[in-house]
């Protein structure tokens, strides 16, 4: 694996991973909605971690936002609405229904970026092939319900 | 014929001696078990086969699909295949598959077997109707049935009479673990889970590799859906599966027979395909729709439907998740949803203020999209400074478990035919009304109660509740109920239409309770069961 990020998941949509311009939202637009995916998740340091706002992850939530459009142009048309900067208004915009599809869809970039799940201790995959381990647990621990005999009900 | 996957070659229009309408879990078994009778059998299916190499496990957006294309809400879903459901007079949303396969394409593959108590619900406990067949009787066919689907699981399990598994459990992993040491705390009853899930190489299917993704196909082929374990066996002994095939209506002739169907093929031009025997295997929703669509001289109410119970008796199973939030990390992403489960309170104890009872399935963890929707929001995630320590205090951190509550029959739960709301081919929609009932809703409420105690005692810190599952209406049971009193009941104790004698019902609308358990197991038992009594019966079938 490298440490490189590598642009956008594969998905059955985007064969490849290149990134997709889109054009249903404008350039103003588009910024608004970068600027707000950092809101939402913002870079840290102490986990050395991009915001939702980082290129390549934005060019992801773009690509996506086609899926949703409705439900983004909802959260533009709040943000339109604010009384602060967008900058400040966090606290006026979190939790609102009007946000939660956007909020969605910029939460299903982020967590699928290889870096952010590099940091998780996942690594960067789709679940399919090489599966999982699943430790087998201890079946000893089921005398104790052995003890208590049959509980079920004869008719 | 047309079971070629790559486009339909000459369709054979002659009389068929059976039509299935519906490929899904219970019209596969149907197909399968009387296709050794080397008749003609035809089964008509609205979508298509899935190719596993696209399921959502095999892409990196894997959990984003689930939101869309991979939904199991038919409406979310909107695919060629679908058709609409009107369920906003419910409470509790409809979800299905609509393909060969059916629901168990994305199903969990939770199976639990019915208790002789489930069948004498009426003598019992004074409520519901006892079924006009019981678990000794059925008890060879669930045997049949979990050979042939290769059940995982551990024999011994004092919730139940004897029976084998055919598999070995699947793993308890950390959250099983975890779980199951806060039960023996309380004393309380935990067996590890019957699974339609292989855990080792079973009939050309590979073992479970643990993806997390079984609700959305099963890419590793583990699970057990009828597309890859009894439809291939039936198609090379002969059946016809004719895919995107959508059932409109079926006919009658002046003596009140089935005649056939009439369907929408693949290129949407309406086809006939008559039969001298049909049998009906569209799901709870999907099978009353067809006969209340399919009105004639001899049935203006809809076909088979003199008792005027085809589509009432609507069963859900109400469901309450109760998820606990632990300090320290389990299984989260890895593993089938399946791990183990409790019957401690499944069968009635009036002191707990209802009657019936509930099973409880315990529930590893989610992925890490699902973990950041879920903890943005419910608040435990906030925007911004703070976002990334919160979440990694929820990451690979919720196990907990849902509750199935048993249903009872009510009349005033209903599929009716929604008058305006039609699929693409101008059919009526379903339409849903329903109600949780005063007992479902005290028996919900105990069950979180309940597991909020089995939490505290595994030692979760804090609890994520959603009770009902909005979206959990997986399970549609009762519409067309089985019985003896033809006014009382849709079919006989057999499977049969009392009204059309050529018509059988072999899907979960036949249901009669729904226990507190997921039916699949016994839905596709009791097609196994009433074929076997078709088989039996050939040359009196008609009688
Ligand atoms: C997300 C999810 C999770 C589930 N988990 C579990 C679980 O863990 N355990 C369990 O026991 N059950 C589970 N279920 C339920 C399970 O899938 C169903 O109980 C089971 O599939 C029902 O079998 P059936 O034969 O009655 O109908 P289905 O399997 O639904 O089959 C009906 C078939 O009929 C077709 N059809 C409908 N109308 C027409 C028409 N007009 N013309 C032609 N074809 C038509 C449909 O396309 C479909 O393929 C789950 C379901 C879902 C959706
Ligand atoms: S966890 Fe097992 S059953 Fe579920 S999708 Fe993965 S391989 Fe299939």
């Amino acid at each position: 694996m490298t440490e490189t990020p590598t642009a956008i998941p594969d998905s059955p949509e985007r064969p490849g991973g290149t990134i997709a311009t889109d054009h249903i939202f404008s350039v103003d637009e588009q910024t608004v909605l970068r600027e707000l995916a950092g809101l939402v998740v913002t870079a840290s340091a102490e986990y050395d971690l991009p915001g939702a706002d980082d290129e390549l992850i934005f060019n992801d939530i773009l690509a996506s936002a086609r899926d949703v459009e409705d439900g983004v142009r909802a959260a533009l048309l709040r943000v339109a609405d604010c009384a602060v900067e967008l900058a400040q208004a966090t606290s006026e915009l979190e939790g609102q229904p009007e946000m939660a599809p956007f909020v969605s869809l910029v939460l299903q970039c982020y967590y699928r970026d290889d870096r952010v799940m590099r940091s998780l201790d996942m690594e960067p995959r789709p679940p399919f092939p090489l599966g999982y381990a699943v430790p087998e647990g201890d079946w000893s621990m089921l005398a104790a319900v052995q003890a208590r005999g049959k509980i079920w009900r004869e008719v | 014929m047309s079971n070629d996957r790559d486009g339909a070659k000459a369709v054979d229009y002659s009389p068929a001696d059976v039509l299935v309408i519906g490929a899904g879990a219970s019209g596969a078994v149907a197909a399968w078990n009387l296709a050794e009778t080397k008749m003609r059998i035809v089964c008509l299916e609205q979508g298509g086969w899935s190719d596993p190499s696209q399921y959502p496990s095999t892409g990196r957006d894997w959990e984003t699909r689930t939101q869309s294309d991979f939904s199991i809400s038919p409406n979310r879903r909107a695919q060629p295949a679908d058709y609409p459901v009107n369920d906003d007079d419910s409470p509790i949303k409809v979800a299905n598959f609509n393909g060969v396969g059916g629901g168990t394409v994305l199903y969990a593959g939770h199976y639990p077997r019915f208790h002789p108590s489930d069948f004498r619900v009426k003598s019992l406990d004074g409520v519901g109707d006892d079924w006009p067949v019981d678990y000794d009787t059925l008890e060879p066919f669930y045997a049949q049935n979990d050979r042939v689907t290769g059940v995982s699981g551990l024999a011994g399990d004092p919730a139940y009479p004897p029976k084998q598994s055919v598999l070995p459990p699947l793993p308890m992993g950390l959250s099983g673990q975890r779980l199951a040491e806060g039960f023996n705390k309380l004393g309380w009853h935990w067996w590890p889970s019957d699974s339609a899930i292989a855990t080792q190489p079973y009939n050309g299917r590979d073992k479970c590799i643990n993806l997390g993704a079984c609700l959305y196909g099963c890419a590793q082929g583990a699970k057990a859906s009828t597309d890859i374990t009894y439809w291939p066996e039936a198609i090379r002994a002969g059946v016809e599966l004719r895919a995107w095939c959508r059932v409109k209506e079926i006919t009658v002739d002046d003596a009140g027979m089935a005649t056939g169907a009439v369907y929408f093929d693949e290129q949407g031009v309406e086809q006939f395909q008559p039969a001298h025997v049909v049998i009906m295997a569209c799901n709870g929703v999907g099978t009353p729709r067809i006969l209340l669509n399919s009105k004639s001289k001899q049935f203006p109410d809809g076909l088979a439907n003199s008792s005027g119970l085809v589509g009432k008796n609507l069963m859900l199973h109400p469901y309450a998740s109760i998820q606990g939030i632990f300090a320290d990390e389990l299984d989260g992403y890895r593993g089938p949803h399946d791990s183990i489960w409790s019957q401690e309170f499944y069968e009635t104890n009036k002191e707990r203020g209802f009657v019936r009872g509930y099973t409880y399935e315990f529930n590893r963890g989610r992925g890490p999209v699902a973990t950041a929707l879920t903890g943005v929001h419910s608040g435990r995630i906030p925007w911004g400074e703070g976002h990334h320590t919160a979440y990694r205090r929820l990451f690979n951190r919720i196990a907990g478990m849902v509750s199935i509550c048993e249903d009872l029959p009510e009349e005033h739960n209903t599929v009716t035919l929604d008058p305006e709301l039609t699929d693409a081919h101008g059919i009526p929609a379903p339409k849903l009304s329903y109600r949780i009932s005063d007992n479902s809703q005290k028996m919900l409420d105990y069950s979180v109660a309940r597991a909020s105690e089995a939490l505290e005692a595994a030692g979760a810190y804090d609890l994520i509740v959603d009770s009902p599952i909005t979206h959990g209406g997986w399970h549609l049971l009762g519409t067309a109920r089985m019985g003896q009193d033809p006014s009382r009941s849709v079919v006989n104790e057999w499977g049969r239409s009392h009204d059309v004698r050529n018509l059988f019902v072999v899907d979960g609308s036949i249901f009669v309770t729904s226990a507190g358990v997921n039916p699949t197991r016994t839905i596709q038992t009791l097609a196994l069961y009433i074929t076997d009594q078709m088989k039996k019966r050939l040359t009196t079938l008609f009688d």
